[in-house]
């Protein structure tokens, strides 16, 4: 056995035995990841005088702990309530949801629990095995490029939007227009701010993502009794386990699923400012495409549900990757993490593996210990928290509402944000009335600005060339892949409806 | 023994006036003489994780022992850092308990190019923490190893150069450079110091210039070539040169300067805090333990430079010129 593997395993086992911060940890991170507007990086300034108190070993570990089970904790309400707790976790209710209203909440939790501990385990170790090659990803995904990664995301509101084109590219207009509210990334020229000084650096989106989804909803269910079927109600009288090994069953039996959406995660996370919202849509995305049911996501597909969860838990582990080998935080979480290892005395880039070997394997290691350990602290769970949607909706409406209200105001504490949460929750209410698909406005609004940014950089470095889009290999081999990805569905289905009518 | 004055009419008013008048003036006293009772919270102007974050944790952790209380940092970043700055002046209580954490060189540059929806003068810095010159470097893989393959690079072709903000003091340290070399410089506003190292790391640009702290940070990443001001690091900025040294130029200074500021009107109306404020803020200079708290947040000592009310307006005003002068450039105008 190399250096590399004594340290490897001499640092497993170092991880395990700090068992008593990680599993209360992870019950810390399932409860800020599922409340929204918390996350594991605003937890993480929160409690940072703690964790510069605790010796270097203990703060890593809990850090990173943290960051995993907030990642996953997201999923929970994602499923449950229609409430996505982060960006993160905006593609997850797309397929969680309506099977919650079918009454299989219990069985959608313990698919993502599994999909999300074996993507993220997956990942770790392919992020230990590979991590030099890994790191070069972001030598090569540059502003171009980036932009064709952006467009595999939006490119799902035309997915979405197949029952009705129509409504479904407007929604989809509407969400780029709004999210194209803020200053512009160039010369910081407000647009469309209406004066609101809230709005300057764009529409924040946890009031989007809560009033889209959540609030919209709970307007919605507030008609009916309960967010189940009647059906779906009786079957959950008598609840038993059988739901939760039924959901681990269906996620494990579809592992190779698990394993490549999982593996978009990881390279997306890798790229510096790229993050889990994008990786979630681009998987779902790209799940859908490749589907032989592409018409059964948005209806409770179990992919449509594995794929977004094991891609977000990729990018966890992908963020480390940049910020260990290169020193450059691959996201929020991952900068606030070079601060409080910064103020340990530990130097992080190309010389880290070389004067703190441990230190960076030890990251990665906490991640894969954490995974592991979540594999068998919340799948059970899944049973209980599943119980949430038996609630009748006169009294689960109202908390949904206050709920998010107070989620919409955390993370910047801007009352504004609780009235924008509320507008957003008409549109989306107005939207889902009048057929409109508030995940096509969501995709707009999330991936917009992104899409912006890397544009009119590529178009600042090339002087306003536009031919600057496919000036680059990979870029152009990316257009290609994009072009398969939407042109082959439409192919194939064409193709299977022929052969229908010739059977018939 | 002294004989006690009669109690009358007259005395019985004098006195209670007295008292009453202590009475009222009680809690004002007391919490004059009690300031700070609670937490103070700071708006930072920029993304948390970066060198304002590392600089403020830093200072802080010695200043809240001479100050007797806590500070609670709020990020508060976008459009250049205008966000914070708006929402400081137009949300926070003018009461000495809520302070901003800027930088005044890129910061004040912004206003030079579009003016605030406040007056400019209705706050002020007090509290100088460093200053920090801007540096020009390259990634540790670029083909640009030296600062003679930039010039003769930029001869040829345009170079994309990445800067956190195009009003930054770096970014006018690069323009000045071009003017005098005759090299096409590009500027590519990466929002903020972690893209502006990545982007010069992984080639998205040909090189990037930023604060020379967060340059150092980013470690051997990178490579420093040139410093916009004096060199005051030596190795930890790759020895680049002083660009007047390298060019025979006499330019000032391009800096950048962490400082802490307050709402005049607290000035006006809280002397006393003030006062509190500005001399603890002293003494943290004075206590040898902020060099160590330095080096360990990563911030570079050498930078540490006090300055009070004086040199910090002297700074604004100088940043405010340069930013008209080089106006046309930084706006696309």
């Amino acid at each position: 056995m190399g250096e590399t593997g004594t340290i490897l395993v001499e640092v497993f086992f170092q991880t395990i035995s700090y068992w008593w911060v990680i599993i209360p940890t992870i019950f810390l991170g399932l409860i800020v990841g599922g409340v929204p507007g918390f996350s594991a990086a605003n937890t993480i300034i929160i409690l940072m005088p703690l964790t510069l108190a605790m010796d270097l070993e203990t703060g890593l570990i809990f850090m990173v702990s943290l960051y995993c089970a907030a990642r996953m904790g997201a999923g929970i309400p994602a499923i449950l309530v229609n409430i996505p707790g982060t960006a993160g976790a905006a593609a997850t209710p797309l397929d969680g949801y309506p099977m919650t209203k079918q009454g299989r909440g219990q069985q959608a939790l313990a698919m993502t629990f599994v999909a999300s501990s074996l993507g993220g385990l997956l990942t770790t170790v392919i992020a230990l095995a590979t991590m030099p090659v890994l790191a070069r990803v972001g030598f090569y995904m540059h502003s171009v490029e980036m932009i064709v990664v952006m467009l595999f995301g939006i490119s799902l509101i035309a997915s979405i939007a197949a029952q009705d084109m129509v409504k479904g590219l407007i929604a989809g207009f509407l969400g780029l227009m709004i999210g194209s509210i803020g200053t512009d990334v160039v010369y910081a020229t407000p647009r469309a701010t209406f004066g609101f000084l809230e709005l300057y650096d764009g529409i924040p989106l946890i009031p989007a993502l809560v009033g889209l989804f959540a609030v919209s909803e709970a307007f919605v269910i507030i008609e009916k009794r309960l967010i189940i079927t009647d059906d779906a109600r009786k079957a959950m009288a008598t609840p038993s386990w059988h739901a939760t090994f039924e959901g681990a069953s269906i996620a494990l039996k579809r592992w190779w699923h698990i394993a490549w959406t999982s593996v978009i995660g990881l390279i997306i996370g890798v790229i510096p400012g790229a993050g889990a919202s994008i990786a979630s849509f681009v998987a779902y995305q790209q799940s859908r495409s490749f589907s032989k049911t592409p018409e059964a996501y948005g209806t409770g597909h179990p992919e449509g549900l594995i794929a977004p969860e094991s891609a977000n838990n990729g990018v966890t582990s992908g963020t480390l990757v940049p910020l260990l080998v290169l020193g450059i935080p691959g996201g929020a979480t991952a900068a606030i993490m070079l601060v409080v290892m910064q103020f340990h005395g530990v130097s992080f880039g190309p010389s880290l593996f070389e004067n703190n070997p441990k230190v960076g394997y030890g990251m990665f290691m906490a991640m894969a210990v954490s995974y592991l350990f979540m594999m068998f602290t919340i799948l059970p769970l899944s049973r209980y928290m599943s119980r949430v949607t038996t609630v009748p909706t006169i009294y689960l409406a109202p908390m949904i509402i206050s709920f998010t209200l107070v989620g919409a105001f955390v993370p910047r504490e801007y009352m504004f944000d609780m009235y924008l949460a509320l507008a957003f929750g008409v549109l989306g209410y107005v939207a889902r009335r009048t057929g409109y698909h508030v995940a096509a406005i969501l995709i707009g609004v999330i991936l917009g600005p992104l899409l912006e940014r890397y544009f009119l950089w590529s178009l600042k470095k090339s002087d306003g060339d536009i031919m600057v889009l496919f000036s680059s290999t990979l870029g152009n081999v990316l257009w290609v892949c994009l072009a398969l990805s939407i042109v082959l569905p439409i192919w194939f289905e064409t193709r299977r409806k022929r052969r229908e009518i010739v059977i018939q | 023994m002294t004989k006690g004055q009669p109690i009358n009419r007259r005395n019985f008013l004098r006195t209670g006036t007295a008292v009453s008048g202590i009475a009222l003036a009680a809690p004002t006293l007391l919490r004059a003489s009690s300031y700070p009772d609670r937490n103070i919270n700071v708006v930072i102007p920029t993304r948390e994780g970066g060198g304002a974050d590392r600089n403020f944790r830093a200072f802080t952790s010695i200043w809240k022992e001479k100050l007797g209380t806590d500070f609670e940092p709020g990020f508060f970043p976008g459009a250049s850092g205008r966000v914070g700055y708006e929402i400081y002046m137009g949300k926070n209580e003018p009461d000495a308990y809520n302070l901003i954490f800027g930088n005044m060189g890129p910061e004040v540059l912004n206003w030079a190019m579009q003016e605030p929806s406040f007056d400019i003068d209705d706050y002020l810095y007090f509290g100088r923490v460093d200053t920090d010159p801007g540096a020009l470097f390259v990634g540790a893989e670029s083909p640009l190893q030296t600062l003679d393959d930039v010039i003769a690079e930029g001869k040829k072709r345009r170079l994309n150069v990445g800067t956190s903000r195009m009003a930054h003091p770096a970014s006018i340290g690069l323009l000045s450079l071009g003017e005098a070399t005759g090299a096409d410089f590009n500027l590519i506003p990466l929002s903020g110091g972690k893209n502006t190292v990545a982007g010069a790391v992984t080639g998205e640009v040909d090189f990037s210039v930023l604060t020379s702290g967060s340059v150092i940070a980013a470690g051997d990443s990178v490579k420093t070539l040139l410093v916009f001001g004096e060199n005051r690091v030596g190795e930890a900025l790759d020895n680049a040169p002083d660009i007047n040294d390298a060019f025979d130029l006499d330019l000032p200074e391009m800096l950048s300067s962490r400082a802490f500021g307050i709402h005049q009107k607290a000035v006006d109306d809280y002397p006393d805090r003030f006062e509190v404020l500005t001399r603890t803020f002293k003494e943290t200079f004075e206590d040898e333990r902020l060099l160590t708290a330095y080096v360990e947040g990563r911030g570079t000592p050498e930078y540490l430079n006090y300055g009070g009310i004086e040199e910090c307006a002297e700074f604004k005003a100088a940043m405010l010129e340069l930013g008209a002068r080089f106006k046309p450039l930084l706006t696309g105008a």
